[in-house]
C-alpha cells in the first residue's frame, strides 16, 4: 500500500492557515495586554457630596494613567469631575467621523470609580472654521454642526453623563477665537446646543455661562465683565436655554470668606452671580462651580502661601456645603496635569504628574473623611 | 632658462591658489558664519536690554526712589561691566518675561527664572547661576544628616503644604518613624530646628539663606530637588549665549556670585 505524500499546494495552505492563526493570536495578546481592566464598581466615601475637581485627561494617552487619576480623585473624596471633551478630537476631519475611543475610555473609568461627570464641550475642528482661526473660533454658520456634536455626545453617554457645559469662558476674547466677545452670539450658540442636547436626552442638564471672573472695563479688547456678560445673556433671552449656570470662582489672594464686591475678583463673587440670577427670575436654578482655586506658586502675584491654600480650599468646600444651598458642586482647577508645565499653573494641582499626592491632596482627603487637618504647630 | 620658467609658473599657480583659498575663507566667514543681531546691537549701542519683574526681593525689587535693586540687578551690571556695556533694566511682569524674550523686545530676561525646558523651542537658556531648590537644613548637633535617607526616626520641620512637606510625607510612606512637624512658614520651620525642637528642616534654599539664624544651622549643599535659576535669551543668538555663559563662569570663578549671595542674603561668602 503506498502512502500518498501531501502536495505542495496543501502544505502551502496549512502554512498560510498557521500564519493567519499566529497573526490573530498576536493581535489578541497585544490588545489584551494594552487594555487596562476597569475593575470593580467603586463608590465615593465623603462627608461632602458637593466636592469636585476639574481633571485634565484630554491629553492623557495612557489608559492606566486615566484610571489612576480617577482612582485618586475618588480616594480624595471628590464625587464630581469636570472634564473636557473636545469636538475636534472626535470629528477631526469631517462631520460624524466619530473618534470616540478616548472619551469612551475616560467615561468608562469615571463610571467605575463612582464619579459623576460634568462634560465640557467645545474646541472646533478645522473643517468647521476658517483656516486662520484658532479652535476656539466658531461662527454662526457652524452652530448647527456643533449642535450635532452635542447631540451625538449626549446620546452616546445618556446613561453615564447627565450634565454638560456649553463652551468655556465666552466672555474672554481669547476663548472666543480672538474676536470681540458677543453675549448675543453666545446665547444663540447656547440655544442651538441646548435644543439638540434635549433632543438626545430630555433629562440632561445643560449648563451655560462658565464665565471667567474679570473686571474688564466696557469696550475692553480682552473681554467683558462676567456680571455684565451674564446680564446681556439674560437680555438676549438666554434663560430658557440653560438648566443651571456654570461659574468660575478663583480666590486670588483672598480667603473664601472675603466679602463679595463688584470691583473684586474673589471666591465670594459667586454670590453676585447668584444675585443676578435671582434678579432675572432664575433663582430656582442651581449654580455649578466648575472651576475654582487658589495657587501657591512662590512668586506669582495672585498666589498665596501653601498653608493658606490648604485652609482656603477646605473652607471653600465647607462653605459651599453649609452656606450655599443653591450651589450643587465645587470643582477645583486642576487635579493633575499629564506633564509638568513648569509655570505657576503647576501650583494649582493636587497631584504631581507622577501621581505623588501633594500635601493639599492629603488634607482635603482628611476633610472628606471628617478628620482634623494635620495643621501647623503639631506633629503629623 | 627653461627650468627657471617652469619654477616661476609653479610659484604663480601655488601662490594664486593660496590667495584664492584665503579669499574664499574670508568670504565664508563673513557670509556663512551665524549672525547674532542681538549681540551686534548690544555692541553697537553699548546697551544690554534686560527684563525683570522687580517684585521678588532680594533678587529684584524697587528701592524707595523707584530704582531696581537686588541680586539679579547686581548680576546684570556685573555681566555688562565685563562686556564694557550698560545694563538697561526694563520692567516686565513675571508672566510676560519669556514672551518678551521670544518677541525680541528685550535681549535677555534675568529675574530669578527657573529653567523651563518646555520653552526650549522658543528661547535659549544660560547655565545656572543660582540654586533655589529644596534643601536639607540640619541642626548643628546632627552632623550625620546629609540626605533624605538619613531622616529615618528624625523630627523633620516643614512649611505646611510646601514641596518640603510633600517630600517628607513621601519619605514617611517608606519610613513610618519619620516625625513631620508642619509649620505655617519656612522661617518657622527653620526656627524649630534652631530651637532644638526638630532635627532637620526641608525648605527651599532661598528661605534657608534668608533665615536670620542660618549661621546656627547646617545647610546641606546638595539639593533634594534642584530648581536652578537661569538667564533667558532669544534662540538665534549664539554669540550672546556664549558671552553670557562665559561671563557667568568667570563671575563664579572670581567669587562675584558668592559675594552677591553674601550681600543679598547675609552670611559669609
Amino acid at each position: 500500500m503506498s502512502q500518498s505524500r501531501p502536495s505542495a499546494r496543501s502544505v502551502g495552505l496549512v502554512l498560510l492557515l498557521l500564519l493567519l492563526a499566529a497573526g490573530i493570536l498576536i493581535v489578541v495578546v497585544v490588545q489584551s495586554g494594552s487594555r487596562v481592566s476597569v475593575g470593580p464598581q467603586q463608590t465615593v466615601q465623603s462627608i461632602n457630596p458637593k466636592m469636585g475637581v476639574h481633571t485634565r485627561l484630554t491629553d492623557e494617552v495612557e489608559e492606566w494613567k486615566v484610571k489612576r487619576t480617577l482612582e485618586m480623585v475618588r480616594e480624595m473624596g471628590a464625587n464630581w469631575i469636570v472634564e473636557f471633551f473636545p469636538w475636534a478630537y472626535v470629528e477631526p476631519n469631517r462631520p460624524g467621523e466619530g473618534k470616540w475611543d478616548h472619551s469612551d475610555m475616560v467615561i468608562r473609568h469615571a463610571a467605575a470609580q463612582g464619579l459623576k461627570v460634568i462634560a465640557r464641550l467645545g474646541y472646533v475642528p478645522q473643517w468647521a472654521r476658517p483656516d486662520d482661526t484658532t479652535p476656539l473660533y466658531l461662527d454662526e454658520e457652524h452652530y448647527a454642526d456643533f449642535g450635532n456634536y452635542v447631540y451625538e455626545f449626549v446620546q452616546r453617554y445618556r446613561d453615564e453623563v447627565d450634565t454638560i457645559v456649553i463652551w468655556n469662558e465666552p466672555n474672554l476674547s481669547l476663548e472666543w477665537g480672538f474676536r470681540p466677545v458677543d453675549p448675543l452670539a453666545y446665547t444663540e450658540m447656547l440655544r442651538v446646543a441646548y435644543t439638540r442636547a434635549k433632543e438626545a436626552n430630555p433629562d440632561v442638564q445643560v449648563l451655560g455661562g462658565a464665565l471667567a471672573p474679570t473686571l474688564a472695563p466696557p469696550g475692553s479688547e480682552w473681554g467683558m465683565d462676567d456680571l455684565d456678560f451674564l446680564q446681556a445673556m439674560y437680555d438676549a433671552g438666554a434663560a430658557p436655554y440653560f438648566d443651571a449656570l456654570a461659574v468660575h470662582a478663583y480666590g486670588g489672594k483672598f480667603p473664601p470668606d472675603e466679602p463679595a464686591a463688584p470691583d473684586a475678583i474673589n471666591f465670594a463673587r459667586t454670590e453676585l452671580v447668584r444675585d443676578l440670577m435671582v434678579a432675572n427670575g432664575d433663582g430656582d436654578k442651581p449654580v455649578f462651580i466648575t472651576e475654582a482655586g487658589w495657587n501657591d506658586h512662590p512668586r506669582w502675584t495672585r498666589a498665596v502661601r501653601p498653608a493658606q491654600r490648604i485652609e482656603y480650599t477646605v473652607r471653600a468646600y465647607d462653605k459651599v456645603l453649609n452656606e450655599w444651598p443653591w450651589a450643587e458642586v465645587l470643582a477645583f482647577w486642576a487635579f493633575r496635569y499629564p506633564a509638568s508645565v513648569r509655570t505657576y499653573q503647576d501650583y494649582f494641582t493636587f497631584v504631581t504628574p507622577d501621581f505623588q499626592p501633594k500635601p493639599i491632596y492629603e488634607e482635603v482627603q482628611r476633610y472628606s473623611r471628617g478628620e482634623e487637618l494635620s495643621g501647623p504647630g503639631g506633629s503629623d | 632658462m627653461r627650468v627657471e620658467l617652469k619654477r616661476k609658473q609653479w610659484l604663480l599657480v601655488v601662490g594664486g591658489t593660496v590667495l584664492l583659498l584665503a579669499l574664499v575663507l574670508i568670504l565664508w566667514r563673513t557670509v556663512a558664519l551665524p549672525r547674532d543681531h542681538f549681540w551686534e546691537n548690544i555692541e553697537q549701542t553699548g546697551v544690554w536690554r534686560v527684563a525683570m519683574d522687580p517684585s521678588f526681593p532680594p533678587f529684584e525689587s524697587l528701592d524707595p526712589e523707584g530704582r531696581p535693586v537686588g541680586y539679579d540687578v547686581d548680576l546684570a551690571r556685573a555681566i555688562a561691566a565685563r562686556w564694557g556695556v550698560e545694563a538697561s533694566i526694563e520692567g516686565v511682569g513675571f508672566d510676560g518675561l519669556v514672551d518678551a524674550v521670544w518677541a525680541g523686545s528685550v535681549d535677555t530676561a534675568l529675574s530669578a527664572l527657573p529653567y523651563q525646558p518646555q520653552f526650549s523651542q522658543n528661547v535659549a537658556f544660560s547655565r545656572p547661576y543660582f540654586e533655589a531648590g529644596l534643601m536639607l537644613v540640619a541642626a548643628p548637633d546632627r552632623p550625620e544628616l546629609n540626605s533624605l535617607d538619613d531622616l529615618s526616626g528624625m523630627r523633620v520641620a516643614v512649611e505646611w503644604g510646601s514641596e518640603g512637606d510633600l517630600q517628607a510625607r513621601a519619605l514617611r510612606r517608606e519610613s513610618p518613624d519619620v516625625i513631620i512637624l508642619p509649620q505655617e512658614t519656612a522661617q518657622q520651620a527653620l526656627q524649630v530646628v534652631a530651637d532644638g525642637d526638630a532635627d532637620a528642616a526641608l525648605v527651599d534654599r532661598i528661605s534657608a539663606l534668608q533665615f536670620p539664624g542660618s549661621g546656627q544651622l547646617r545647610l546641606v549643599e546638595e539639593p533634594i530637588v534642584s530648581d536652578p535659576y537661569v538667564l533667558v535669551m532669544p534662540r538665534k543668538t549664539p554669540i550672546l549665549q556664549a558671552q553670557v555663559d562665559e561671563a557667568l563662569q568667570a563671575l563664579q570663578e572670581d567669587g562675584t556670585l558668592a559675594a552677591l549671595q553674601a550681600r543679598w542674603f547675609g552670611g559669609s561668602q
